[in-house]
């Protein structure tokens, strides 16, 4: 009993700071260029950080067991993005056969266009690589990866949220756009800094 | 200048804009790509440094790779995008070993943004665009282009950042007083990213409204 306490409690506390303390857009930067061009793009959200978060769920156990084998291996630093990126590409394989096959939907096209953009993405490698350089457990780097994908969700609400007021007139023509979009951002960061207290480990 | 020279630069500058990657159409400052290195791991011209390398070594081929394959074998866009990162992770494992070679251990500095290059929209961006006739010797044109582009703001960038955060230059001295520290945190590299983006927009607006004048014969 005490163990499955302990595994749920490590995969929650690693989820939180994934949501929060490290959140991949506001502590790492990771997937901002494709945040900042959906958000000024006005896709849907939902449908692309839930598709985000899918995949890098599905990514989590190939990636972690993958690592494994490299352990000793001189030179998995260099071969490490080539096995998560094919990692990632039998997760996107398999959420595009899920879909196609299962789901007989009006919406499913448009959302299997989305699918490459959301797999082939700095915030499911990058969450990928912090799991496995920082030698998370399976039931963290779960966590992890799902906090991650919730906090890239959460990023994106807020900073498309926002994006009426930063594009009124009042604004300077020249910060309109991507760069008040940046300096938001920033803001945001600096609160999470001030939250946390401590930059986090890149 | 003659008017005719300058009616004709005035009449094609929507076309010029579009094909430079420098300045008129840089890759960070009018598309956003590129953005998760310059923000957390360009904070001092060192780390600029080592990025630029590694985006040379990874750009160019990859663009030139992926658009040869794409086409012959006329994939769809999700393959598509599977193949330019397999391309880029592939070269990413060589990249690796010249960055050990030049930089050391040094490399490590970069963390996870040197490994994250190989699904950069920067690098891979070209995949989401349908398959087009793309000549070799344009890929490479147009990939040397945007890694100069690209390696401008980061050195610009960083090199700016070091100095407000540290006082220093490549490590040099310029000054005793650290003017904000907060430079060299992610924050600061996204505040001071959007202002040098809007700087730089204002002086592209600035040379395009010369150019437009000067087509009019209005200056």
């Amino acid at each position: 009993m005490s163990v499955v306490l302990q595994g749920l409690g490590a995969f929650f506390l690693s989820m939180v700071l994934a949501v929060f303390a490290q959140n991949a857009v506001l502590s790492r930067a990771l997937g901002v260029s494709r945040l900042v061009k959906l958000v000024m793009d006005g896709e849907n959200f939902a449908r692309f950080a839930g598709l985000l978060t899918l995949v890098q769920l599905l990514c989590v156990p190939m990636a972690y067991y993958a690592n494994g084998l490299l352990a000793n291996f001189a030179q998995r630093s260099a071969v490490r993005p080539l096995v998560m990126v094919l990692a990632a590409g039998a997760s996107m394989g398999i959420v595009w056969l899920g879909f196609s096959k299962l789901v007989k939907a009006p919406w499913v096209p448009e959302m299997l266009s989305a699918l490459p953009l959301a797999t082939f993405n700095c915030a499911v490698l990058g969450a990928l690589l912090v799991t496995v350089t920082q030698s998370y457990t399976l039931l963290q780097s779960f966590g992890f990866a799902l906090g991650s994908g919730i906090g890239y969700a959460g990023a994106l609400a807020v900073v498309g949220q926002a994006q009426e007021r930063l594009n009124n007139s009042e604004i300077p023509a020249s910060f309109r756009g991507l760069p008040i979009t940046l300096v938001y951002l920033g803001i945001l960061a600096l609160a999470i800094y001030g939250f946390t207290g401590h930059m986090v480990v890149i | 200048m003659n008017l005719e020279e300058a009616r004709r630069r005035a009449e094609n500058l929507e076309v010029t804009a579009r094909r430079d990657r420098i300045f008129l159409n840089n890759p960070v400052v009018m598309q956003g790509l590129g953005l998760a290195p310059l923000v957390v791991a360009a904070t001092s011209g060192q780390n600029a440094l080592r990025l630029c390398v590694a985006v040379a070594l990874l750009l160019t081929p990859t663009r030139l790779l992926g658009g040869q394959i794409s086409r012959a074998a006329k994939l769809g866009p999700a393959l598509r995008g599977f193949v330019y990162c397999l391309i880029s992770s592939v070269l990413y494992i060589g990249v690796y070993q010249v960055m050990a070679l030049l930089f050391g251990v040094d490399v490590i500095q970069l963390g996870l943004y040197l490994p994250l290059l190989v699904v950069e929209p920067l690098i891979i961006k070209r995949y989401e665009r349908p398959v087009q006739k793309e000549r070799p010797t344009t890929a490479l044109r147009k990939g040397l282009r945007t890694t100069i582009g690209y390696c401008i703001v980061l050195l610009l960038l960083g090199c700016g950042r070091e100095l407000l955060s540290a006082g220093t230059v490549f490590g040099h001295t310029v000054t005793q007083r650290v003017l904000l520290p907060m430079a060299s945190l992610p924050a600061g590299g996204f505040i001071l990213l959007g202002i040098l983006c809007a700087v730089w927009r204002g002086a592209v607006a600035a040379y395009k409204h010369h150019v437009t004048m000067e087509g009019r014969g209005g200056v």
